[in-house]
């Protein structure tokens, strides 16, 4: 049975769609990655997924609970954890009494193991947290009644590099257990560290449903060169990999998809002043392999 | 059970606490006064006769120069009942709204909760100002009455205390459908103290204009406390009427709120 199951899932606020005829499924026990820009429609989805919000049209079901059918759905929430996107608490409480009053209401069985794991201030009223302890205390409500299906809204959001390390590769754990995940993003690498699955929404439609092995070699990188001196064009162009050149006074910036051994050994050529790798921003990715922007 | 209640109450603690204090407070100044007002000779009949027809109907103001007529009209028909009422209205029309503009609401109705648990847990938590200032005035009026050397009869006050619980409900109430329905919570509260006022001048314009029926749905008809403290008269019917509003507002908001999207 999937963990998930949308079929032709649409949410119209008046004139406006915010998700159309979605349908997908997330089996369970995998990691599934919900990538758009912002805007696309991700957090809708998850509302609607939760029950907070009524389809217009279509339906979902959540752990084998219709999401239109609110007895169903809230037995369901038993074995259902939820980070919502930038978490909201009541600032006057403490971290130690916000979980204290979620594990009245749905348990907490695992809440030391998490709390060994991330580590907000517990005795420290809400409001005076950081936006990265915010974040890891909605992480340890979300995990802490051991459920069997976890769904956050971007949740390495507000983490340090070092914090978003540590919840990917907790993620990889919690999956490993059998736990299944849905997680939404807007970043590609993130997605692809973390997930074994990964759909695709862009204004409310989903153009992408696939394993992340296959995304992973479409992806691509970003590099952002600066070199002393300049950079040739046929330097690069002859290079597996390389392609959308752009060139400029002492540097160069292009998309590379190939191995990373190829890169460094081109790179070696140079005297590189300053040197960037990252993730082309999604709608680049859009544009290169789901064909030309679908609509203005 | 009553998770949600224990832990909105406790937040309500220190505020019932603190409205308690400013009840006493005032109370105690109403109760010091009464002795130097009696004293100063002032002819009330004469005072009363030329106060506008409105003004005397609303406060109940026909029985003043008495140290029950007194408390009447000024600690309970004014502070409990216009005040009071439009507290509770006030912080019923928080009670939903705030959570969902602040999108706290997310994290209660994620866990295996109903919305209409929610909703009335939320409401019960209302009940620890109402409880916590309807257990503690009583006494202070009681102990200040006979401290200025006049008296009162107890049970009377004590009346007057209970029969305000149902009326305060029913402020609540209002408050609290106005609170399902609106999306921000500075609204809902405004909303919740005109909709208490509104419904008292109605009430009070009605009864002295000929339009008897326009305040029947107003709560303060269902509550008069000059009739507990000064003739003895205790309305229970009325507040049976109080509570079966109170009822049928939840069962409204309760109906409403299940259907509704959250954003």
């Amino acid at each position: 049975m999937s963990a998930i199951s949308v079929e032709g899932l649409t949410k119209a606020y008046g004139d406006v769609v915010a998700t159309d005829a979605l349908t997908f499924d997330v089996e369970e026990g995998e990691v599934f990655g919900y990538l758009g820009p912002n805007g696309a429609g991700k957090t809708t989805t998850i509302r609607l997924l939760l029950g907070f919000q009524s389809p217009s049209a279509g339906r979902a079901r959540v752990l084998g609970a219709d999401v239109s059918d609110p007895a169903a759905l809230r037995d369901a929430k038993r074995r259902l954890g939820y980070l919502p996107g930038d978490p909201a608490f009541d600032g006057s409480i403490t971290g130690a009494e916000f979980l204290d009053y979620q594990g009245a209401l749905k348990g907490e069985s695992r809440r030391e193991e998490l709390l060994d794991l991330f580590r907000p201030p517990l005795d420290r009223k809400i409001r005076e947290y950081s936006t990265g302890n915010r974040q890891m205390l909605g992480i340890v409500q979300a995990f802490m009644h051991d459920p069997d299906l976890v769904v956050m809204d971007e949740p390495t959001s507000g983490l340090d590099p070092v914090k978003q390390a540590r919840f990917h590769e907790f993620v990889r754990d919690e999956s490993d257990r059998g736990v299944t995940v849905f997680l939404s993003s807007h970043a590609l690498g993130e997605v692809q560290r973390v997930c074994d699955r990964v759909g695709i929404i862009r204004d409310g439609r989903l153009v992408a449903l696939e394993a992340v092995a296959d995304l992973r070699g479409r992806g691509g990188k970003r590099v952002d060169l600066h070199v002393d001196g300049d950079v040739e064009r046929d330097a690069l162009t002859g290079v597996d990999g390389v392609s959308d050149v752009s060139l400029f006074d002492g540097g160069a910036q292009f998309t590379y998809t190939g191995e990373y051994d190829a890169l460094l050994d081109l790179l070696a050529a140079y005297d590189v002043a300053d040197l960037t790798i990252e993730d082309p921003p999604l709608e680049d990715v859009f544009l290169r392999f789901y064909g030309e922007r679908e609509e203005p | 059970m009553f998770e949600i209640t224990r832990h909105e109450g406790r937040a309500r603690l220190r505020g019932a606490v603190l409205l308690t204090v400013g009840f006493l407070f005032i109370a105690g100044l109403y109760v010091a006064l009464f002795p130097s007002i009696e004293q100063s000779g002032v002819d009330f009949t004469q005072y009363l006769d030329s106060l506008p027809e409105g003004f005397r109907a609303a406060f109940d103001v026909g029985r003043i120069n008495t140290i029950e007529g007194f408390l009447a009209v000024e600690l309970y028909q004014f502070i409990w009942t216009l005040l009071f009422g439009v507290y509770v209205a006030y912080s019923a029309g928080g009670l939903v709204a705030e959570d969902v503009e602040t999108g706290r609401i997310a994290l209660v109705l994620a866990t295996p909760v109903s919305r209409t648990r929610y909703l009335l847990e939320k409401f019960a938590a209302l009940l620890v100002p109402v409880v916590v200032a309807n257990a503690i005035v009583p006494v202070g009026v009681v102990a200040g009455v006979a401290l200025v050397g006049e008296s009162i009869s107890t049970v009377d006050v004590v009346g007057v205390h209970l029969l305000s619980v149902p009326y305060l409900l029913a402020c609540g109430a209002i408050g609290l459908l106005i609170s399902v329905w609106a999306d921000r919570a500075s609204i809902a509260q405004r909303g919740g103290i005109v909709a208490v006022f509104l419904l008292f001048l109605v009430e009070t314009v009605a009864s002295a204009a000929d339009y008897d029926w326009l305040g029947v749905l107003s709560p303060t008809r269902y509550y008069s406390p000059a009739d507990v403290l000064v003739d003895g008269t205790y309305d229970v019917a009325g507040a049976l009427f109080l509570l079966a509003g109170t009822v049928l507002l939840l069962v409204a908001s309760a109906a409403y709120f299940e259907r509704r999207d959250i954003p």
